[in-house]
């Protein structure tokens, strides 16, 4: 019986011994199963080129879609920044109106709220640029008084407040006539409105699809190793453990997926410059097309590894629990 | 070591498995399991491994209760014991190195610490040359070995055999046998489900047999059918 007891202390001891890992020790050796993790997970991706292919090809072209879309509506949106510019009020003023009265409206429209700035330009100067510009100068010569009104340029900080603005100066003493050319752009501010409403909703369905793709993925990769799960799980590894090689595929699937995205993005952007450079050429415009830029693409690898995660996250909650030893 | 104290294990569909078990197995004890199929063996072995939880009694490991480990203790708690299954539960997929290497990967071993301990341990079964195999191209007798290693290499307290020698002859049955007689040897709780009835007998240890979930006999002489 003692010979007994001795033995069972030494057990004991020795069992102790194999359970007495350092809290360095642990930390280091989780380290070292993330790194080796990702590394076979990569492998695994790598080592069945044809499956993890078409599922990440299947992500790259879910995320370029609404990526595209979202160039566009940004570059499209920076065109009609530019036009923005000169997108002002003309306000023609009364003949006849002293210049204490001039000045006051200038006041006045520079007090009216939503206004980024405005210009008086004098009848004389009108004439001037006129003459300058349309090349009927000598006939000029021939009006016994210069036919043009003062006027004021205002330049409204937002397109949107353009009308609401014309309306306003409308009531203003002195103000005989008020002119905006501005409705097309309105329209196309609503257009870009929609663009980017379509953008998000374009890219959550998207996003669900890959959710989707990922998801079933790694189900089918869970299933194909399911002797190995339960095999682990009988040699007392945890749940995170069983489950961290398929979240690292699902992000690597992911990274993978925005990777060609980026690739097919700029590439798309490319194949565009050219007709976009020549038809801005033609509006003697100074606009060329951007791409995704860095940050841009950081997002898009941020989005591709998010979703990519959570499709792995779904599968590997709902069938992992399933696989216990028996 | 083991306690199991008027242990009852219902299945779902109403099957009573163990019906008020009851045996005590001090620490480095060895004994074996034995009794018709279907008479609770698998169940109770499932039962230590926290594979089942009991329906009702007490199951105690080193004093301590386990009925209601939680869920997440439940990994901590295997890598006390060793299992050595019938069909082994080998992964044709890697070495033997590999596969014997998995309890301690699992548990967070250094590299170098896992080098050493799964050579020590394929040393003790006799197949340290056949680390860089595939088991799939070893023999059923040399495959159970590799599943031993794979159960000791972490140096559990308890080790669970169910069925062990089910597919060998009786020369290879009694190898695998005389292994499981030295792990005892160096402490370990050995338990053994079989009902090679002629290799327990020449074994001269403590049987347990279970009849229709009861607890039929338990002693070192056995009285055979």
């Amino acid at each position: 019986m003692a010979a007994t007891k001795s033995k069972t202390r030494d057990v004991g001891q020795r069992g102790a011994r194999g359970q007495m890992l350092s809290r360095v020790d642990k930390w280091q050796s989780y380290r070292l199963h993330h790194q080796a993790t990702l590394k076979n997970s990569t492998l695994k991706i790598l080592r069945e080129p044809l499956q993890s292919l078409l599922t990440i090809l299947v992500i790259a072209i879910a995320l370029t879609l609404p990526a595209a879309l979202y160039l566009s509506v940004e570059n499209i949106r920076q065109l009609s920044g530019g036009v923005d510019a000169s997108a002002q009020i003309s306000v023609f003023v009364k003949k006849g109106a002293r210049e204490s009265a001039l000045k006051s409206l200038t006041a006045k429209l520079e007090g009216l709220s939503g206004v980024a700035s405005v210009t008086y330009i004098s009848a004389q100067d009108a004439l001037d640029e006129f003459e300058a510009l349309s090349g009927f100068g000598s006939a000029l010569q021939y009006l016994d008084e210069n036919p043009l009104p003062d006027s004021f340029l205002v330049q409204p900080l937002l397109i949107g407040d353009a009308t609401r603005l014309v309306t306003e100066i409308r009531e203003l003493k002195l103000v005989d006539d008020v002119q905006l050319d501005l409705e097309w752009l309105q329209r196309l501010d609503g257009l870009l409105d929609m663009g980017r409403k379509l953008v998000l909703a374009l890219g959550a369905a998207l996003g669900l699809g890959v959710i989707l793709v990922v998801g079933n993925t790694i189900r089918l990769a869970i299933q194909s190793r399911r002797d190995e799960i339960t095999v682990v799980k009988m040699v007392g590894g945890t749940d995170a453990y069983v489950r961290r090689p398929f979240l690292y595929s699902g992000l690597l699937f992911g990274i993978f997926g925005a990777l060609i995205a980026a690739f097919f993005l700029t590439g798309l952007s490319f194949w565009l410059a050219g007709p976009v450079n020549n038809l801005a050429l033609l509006y003697q415009s100074q606009f060329s097309i951007s791409g995704l830029g860095f940050s841009g693409f950081l997002v898009l690898l941020l989005i591709g590894g998010g979703v990519g995660l959570i499709g792995a996250w779904l599968a590997v909650g709902q069938h992992l629990r399933n696989i216990q030893p028996r | 070591m083991i306690r199991f104290d008027n242990l009852c294990k219902r299945y779902e569909s109403g099957y009573e498995a163990l019906r008020g078990v009851s045996f005590e197995m001090d620490a480095g004890e060895m004994a074996f399991l034995t009794g018709h199929s279907g008479a609770g063996k698998s169940t109770l072995l499932k039962l230590l491994m926290l594979i089942e939880r009991p329906t009702s009694g007490n199951l105690l490991i080193n004093g301590k209760n386990i009925n209601r480990l939680p869920h997440s203790k439940i990994p901590f708690y295997r890598r006390q014991v060793g299992v050595v299954f019938q069909n082994h539960q080998l992964l044709f997929d890697r070495s033997v190195f590999e596969n014997v290497a998995l309890p301690l990967q699992v548990a967070g071993y250094s590299q170098g610490d896992i080098g050493r301990r799964v050579r020590a341990a394929l040393d003790t079964v006799g197949l340290l040359d056949r680390e860089k195999h595939n088991p799939i191209t070893l023999s059923g007798g040399e495959q159970q070995r590799v599943g031993i290693a794979r159960a000791v290499v972490h140096k559990p307290k308890i080790l669970l055999a169910d069925e062990p020698t089910g597919n060998l002859d009786p020369q290879l049955s009694a190898e695998i046998m005389a292994l499981f007689k030295r792990f005892q040897d160096v402490g370990v709780t050995v338990l053994v489900a079989s009902h090679d009835i002629n290799l327990i007998n020449r074994m001269d240890m403590r049987i347990m047999r279970l009849n229709q979930g009861q607890m039929e006999q338990d002693g070192v002489s056995y009285g055979g059918y």
